[in-house]
């Protein structure tokens, strides 16, 4: 690997110009095709127009775009101009646009934005961030609205920068404007990606097919970055047409020939679910080397019916692998064996709640925990006991991982980083174990709810709905719930009122849905009680886990429209 | 016009008790619906009307009339094939 991005980027396109980098995919085969030298040539005017506009070096540019062709060249661009690009999700229909601008603003303090580049569609939204006193914007861009220059070499000095220097900034989990910036430098993307090429023994041949969206590390780091610096052709999906109709990704793999692709646990439902019939007719899986499981607990049921649908088309236990990854590394700590089904163990689930991990007896109750594989070259994990000792296989504690391709620390916020990342060791939060040199995840010790792989704080949905009118101050709790039909975690809330009549309880439970929806959160269950329901922790504020295990035992046995109370 | 009963479905699905389904309504002015929910609710009308969406079918779905114009098209198939 070269010392930077754009030297690798470069190196690559000088080698073999004409190969594809990557592959714009659209639904109806009017796919846009970026060869190595092409890419670089439009990313160099990028650059050059970025510039005329006043983006320099170190800058941190905001990329809000749909999926649209020129956003590659406009992300390498701002990598050639030295600037830090960070991917932002393109807000939905459903979230509030103050909502969603207070949510930058927060943003832009906490990760220091200074541009934000975006569409012409979003500028009325987001114009007003440039003249609030709170927020860090100079501009908004609108790079697709403009021609980029022709001769972009007589402005652009040489690229001199220190390989230590940011490369890029990824938001770890949190609601808009709550997130936490990770800043990567050139060495950690750089020396992460070839190391975990090496772990899934990538190949030449290999062709990654992505519909994963870019602001997420799995998107940006395994599927974005991985293809250009090891110079694999990335065939990028629109997310948005992916949730829509989920067999594209069959289609994209079997029109493009795909080997590799990054999925989170709730897809291998969702392509069973809605997968079928004449969409299979055309459907070839055989070619596929990896489907990696990733970003949510990976859940051997899910596999299994992975494999049931969709053997018929070509897929095997041999292809289906797992990995353990957080943006704080970079991305991966652990991955499973190529070619190697992940492992799977049935311990006892009551002995694995006192910590310890045994076999499950005949009769017992039984946990399924699958295999995240071992740690990639550079990564080292350890568990870690309540004490902060050291554990031995077999026993569950919180999973700390050293890397050499570790985060610098969250931007502008030193709190965070220095709880989580001590002597160079990131403390996780997430509770596992490792036995026969295989790691396991299990759960997590924070109350962080993942909904298909999106990272959601509890605390961010419950100051959501500090506002409802019914709800008693300061009287709810958030937390997840897994759903075994989806394969990922739905947001559930209780929140106490007084509200008696059945009418203002049901525009109620809609007002406190629709608080959800204002933050771009979807709450799927809503549970209305009488005041003093909720259990207290020791510090007085109601307790997310004690009142979720109320909730099971007493709300959940009972039939859905009982929910309300 | 949408139907009762896929205006049932939907509502079950999304476990809301009450909400205005028109033919112009899209999904992000239905509480709960996002793009996670939304392929439950395909499945839950394929189950309940008994009939199979394809990739692409669904993915023209843009509104309430365009889901209510593919079950009826779908019913319209199955009531010709069995006649």
């Amino acid at each position: 690997m070269e010392a930077n991005l754009w030297m690798q980027w470069s190196r690559l396109a000088e080698q073999d110009p004409a190969r594809d980098a990557i592959i714009h995919w659209v639904d109806d085969r009017a796919d846009f095709r970026w060869r190595r030298d092409d890419l670089l040539r439009e990313a160099t005017q990028a650059a050059a127009w970025l510039k005329e506009r006043g983006v320099k070096a170190g800058d941190v540019c905001a990329l809000i775009i749909r999926h649209e062709p020129r956003f590659y060249p406009l992300y390498i661009g701002v990598v050639r101009l030295a600037a830090i690009p960070a991917v932002l999700a393109y807000p939905n229909a459903r979230i509030h646009p103050d909502k969603y601008v207070d949510g930058l603003v927060g943003m832009s303090r906490r990760s220091g934005l200074d541009w934000v580049l975006t569409e012409q569609a979003l500028e009325p939204v987001v114009g007003s961030l440039v003249s609030r006193p709170d927020s860090s914007v100079k501009g908004i861009l609108l790079p697709l609205e403009g021609e980029w220059p022709v001769h972009p070499e007589d402005s652009l000095e040489p690229l001199e920068v220190d390989p230590r220097s940011p490369c890029l900034l990824q938001h770890s989990s949190g609601t808009t404007g709550l997130q936490k910036g990770v800043v990567l430098s050139h060495t950690a993307v750089l020396g992460h990606v070839q190391a975990y090429a090496e772990a899934v023994n990538l190949q030449p041949t290999d062709r990654v097919v992505s519909w994963l969206p870019l602001y997420h590390d799995m998107g940006m780091i395994a599927a974005f970055h991985l293809s250009l610096a090891a110079g694999i052709p990335l065939v990028q999906m629109d997310p948005f047409q992916w949730v829509s109709a989920p067999g594209l990704l069959f289609e994209a793999i079997s029109r493009e020939g795909g080997t590799l692709t990054w999925l989170p646990n709730f897809a291998y439902n969702i392509l069973a679910d809605r997968v079928h019939g004449d969409d299979l007719a055309a459907v070839r899986l055989d070619g596929m080397r990896l489907f990696v499981n990733c970003s949510e607990p990976v859940r051997s049921e899910s596999h299994q019916r992975f494999l049931d649908h969709f053997a018929i088309a070509g897929a095997r236990p041999s292809m289906l692998g797992a990995c353990y990854a957080m943006a704080e590394t970079t991305f991966a700590a652990t991955q499973t064996e190529p070619g190697v089904p992940a492992k799977v163990l049935h311990v006892d689930r009551d002995q694995l709640a006192r910590g310890r991990v045994v076999p499950a007896a005949a009769n017992g109750s039984t946990r399924t925990c699958v295999s995240s594989g071992q740690p990639i070259r550079g990564c080292d994990l350890f568990v870690v006991g309540d004490d902060g000792a050291i554990l031995g296989p077999g026993q569950v504690g919180e999973l700390v991982i050293q890397s050499e391709w570790m985060f610098d620390g969250y931007r502008n916020n030193p709190e965070d980083t220095r709880q989580s990342l001590r002597s160079n060791q990131y403390f996780t939060g997430d509770y596992g174990f490792t036995l026969g040199g295989e790691w396991f995840v299990i759960g997590r010790k924070k109350d962080i709810i993942i909904v298909a792989g999106k990272n959601l704080y509890p605390e961010d949905v419950e100051d959501a709905l500090l506002g409802v009118q019914g709800v008693l101050p300061g009287r709810v709790v958030a937390f997840g719930l897994d759903d075994g039909t989806t394969g990922t975690e739905e947001v559930a809330v209780v929140a106490e009122t007084e509200f008696r009549g059945e009418k203002e309880r049901k525009a109620l439970k809609r007002a406190i849905l629709m608080a959800g929806m204002a933050v771009d959160v979807t709450i799927s269950k809503v549970f209305l009680v009488d005041p003093r329901w909720l259990i207290k922790s020791s510090a007085g504020k109601p307790s997310r886990k004690a009142n979720k295990q109320r909730v099971l035992d007493e709300l959940l046995t009972t039939p859905r429209e009982t929910h309300d109370l | 016009m949408i139907s009762e009963t896929l205006k049932k479905v939907i509502l079950a699905e999304l476990d809301l008790d009450d909400c205005e389904l028109r033919e112009e309504t899209v999904a992000s002015e239905v509480p709960g619906w996002d793009s996670l929910s939304h392929i439950g609710i395909l499945c839950a009308v394929e189950k309940a009307f008994k009939v199979r969406f394809s990739t692409l079918e669904a993915l023209r779905l843009k509104n309430m009339g365009d889901l209510q114009a593919l079950v009826t098209q779908k019913l319209k198939q199955l009531s010709d094939l069995s006649a």
